[in-house]
């Protein structure tokens, strides 16, 4: 068989002429990469491997934020991202325009509506995806970025940026870095962040966290901040009922099962605590506090009796559970 | 059906390329290795043997004991289950044209191998790098696999015989010259640095 070797060669033929030893395996591999690649069989299998990035951590990731009770909008968002890279990557091959797939986000809502768990998720599916390399979160606050003296605040937020390389770096309760004004140095750190937004750009994934109305005010007094933030994911609070759902999440997970009396108190509790507090209410937050505090006074009521039996130590009941 | 895809190793004759698979085989806690050696003229041969006897069978001084792919069915627990892949222990690479057709045919199916694996563990004699000419501390074989399938994340340039003299001076030239690929020193004969290895294959498989 006479074949050219300038022209571009399947995969086979190559292999072919190494075997029939007309040429090196150095030169094999210089002219595997000249090919049409996606005409061949093997380097479509090796690109779709990519495309799909690691399928057991993406699904585990996605899992876990389908068992997130509610954050219907959010979840749907996540999902449209995922589709987007993965679409983004394939568009890519086949030599499309593509647009950047690193998204840094603002998540706006009030304390306890999931913004850490849905950003810590979110890292884990940009890593599944492999849009990022490592996927962690660093979560940082002001005090975490802001230095007291001149030149002390850039080298601190360029600090937590090296930490969140790779990963997700979650600033939270944001707006608190424009408190201050002008001389703050609230704003040297916003722009150190900014700066490494250019810098790094495919290589982290900044999320701004806080409640809304302080957020949206953040944003609008750093002018060509919001533009540099594609994602914008709004958390709104919860509903009593899921709630009720999260708290019966929280008890299942820690093995206990709550008596219906206790359910119900559960619920009637949550919603005083709403109503009395609507502004210093912790969603899912005040939730957890309500669950780890029932599994203390069921411990406490316990530790009197003889020998509990394996369903005492499992039930919570309505004694149990006390308000804040 | 054998799965094609998986984790390759590679590199030239001589580097420990056999020896660091069985060993490999052996940490994650196997006694025996299934091996499947797929000979480029006829259907796929599978054989169960201790480990101890391949490393006396399947190991040596001399070039080219491994006449084709040899494969190797490992599991890694991966999330809450368990992930199986092959190992595939490949023909070492030359330079130049190779006298026997056997070795160009198994060297044929290296590359395939190499192309179509998730993760590429590319072997080199650390002992040997330094006193290599001065420029590049790679051969041209070993240039040519790093470039070949140094971009994808799942590559990694193992460093072997790290328990030789002059292999730390080595593996120093080689971190210094190949700066932004991920480099691991290890001893296959000691058995050292296979554990960050497998965290490597874990986590790109």
């Amino acid at each position: 068989m006479k074949t050219s070797m300038r022209g571009p060669m399947s995969d086979e033929q190559i292999l072919e002429l190494l075997t029939e030893g007309r040429i090196t395996a150095v030169q094999a591999f210089a002219m595997f990469g000249q090919g049409d690649r996606d005409t061949q069989p093997g380097r479509r299998q090796g690109s779709a491997a990519g495309v799909n990035g690691d399928q057991n951590e993406l699904a585990a990731a996605l899992k876990e934020l389908d068992e997130l009770i509610g954050l219907a909008d959010i979840k749907g968002l996540i999902k449209e991202i995922r589709a987007f890279v993965q679409i983004q990557r394939l568009r890519q091959e086949m030599g499309l325009a593509t647009q950047a797939t690193v998204m840094h986000a603002v998540f706006s809502g009030n304390p306890g509506t999931g913004k850490t768990t849905v950003a810590r998720i979110l890292g884990r599916v940009y890593a599944a995806l492999g849009v990022l390399p490592k996927g962690h979160m660093v979560e940082v606050e002001r005090a975490d970025l802001v230095g007291e003296y001149i030149g002390h605040t850039a080298n601190k937020t360029r600090e937590q940026i090296k930490k969140a390389m790779g990963g997700v770096l979650f600033v939270d309760e944001a707006y608190s870095l424009a408190r201050g004004g002008e001389k703050d140095f609230g704003k040297e750190a916003v722009d150190t962040l900014v700066k490494a937004m250019e810098d790094h750009k495919d290589e982290f994934v900044l999320v701004l966290a806080g409640y809304r109305d302080e957020m949206e005010s953040f944003l609008q007094m750093n002018p060509g901040l919001r533009s540099r933030f594609p994602l914008h994911l709004e958390f709104s609070d919860y509903t009593e009922s899921e709630l009720l759902s999260i708290a019966e999440q929280m008890f299942v997970k820690r093995q206990y099962e709550l008596t219906a009396r206790a359910r119900i108190k559960l619920a009637y509790l949550i919603e005083k605590e709403r109503r009395e507090a609507p502004y210093t209410f912790g969603n899912a937050r005040t939730v957890r506090n309500l669950v780890e505090k029932s599994v203390r006074r069921q411990a406490l009521r316990l530790v009197e009796q003889d020998r509990p039996s394996r369903d005492d130590l499992m039930s919570i009941r309505s004694e149990d559970i006390i308000g804040g | 059906m054998m799965a094609v895809t998986g984790c390759v190793v590679v590199g030239k004759t001589n580097v420990g390329k056999t020896l660091f698979a069985l060993r490999f085989a052996a940490m994650l806690g196997r006694r025996d290795v299934a091996l499947t050696f797929r000979p480029s003229n006829g259907a796929d041969v599978r054989r169960s043997l201790p480990i101890e006897v391949g490393v006396s069978t399947l190991t040596g001084d001399e070039p080219h004991l491994t006449r084709c792919v040899q494969s190797l069915e490992l599991t890694l627990p991966k999330g809450k289950g368990k992930r199986t892949f092959a190992l595939m222990d490949t023909c070492g690479l030359v330079e130049g044209i190779h006298p026997e057709a056997d070795v160009r045919r198994a060297m044929a199916q290296t590359l395939a191998a190499v192309r179509d694996a998730d993760v590429v563990l590319h072997m080199v004699d650390a002992s040997q790098t330094s006193n290599a000419s001065v420029g590049s501390c790679l051969g041209p074989v070993d240039a040519q696999v790093a470039q070949f399938a140094g971009m994808r994340s799942g590559y990694a340039l193992l460093a072997n015989k790290m328990d030789l003299p002059g292999a730390a001076e080595g593996l120093r030239r080689l971190r210094s010259e190949l700066t932004g690929y991920t480099i691991f020193g290890i001893s296959a004969l000691k058995g050292q640095g296979l554990k960050e290895v497998k965290q490597f294959v874990w986590k790109h498989l």
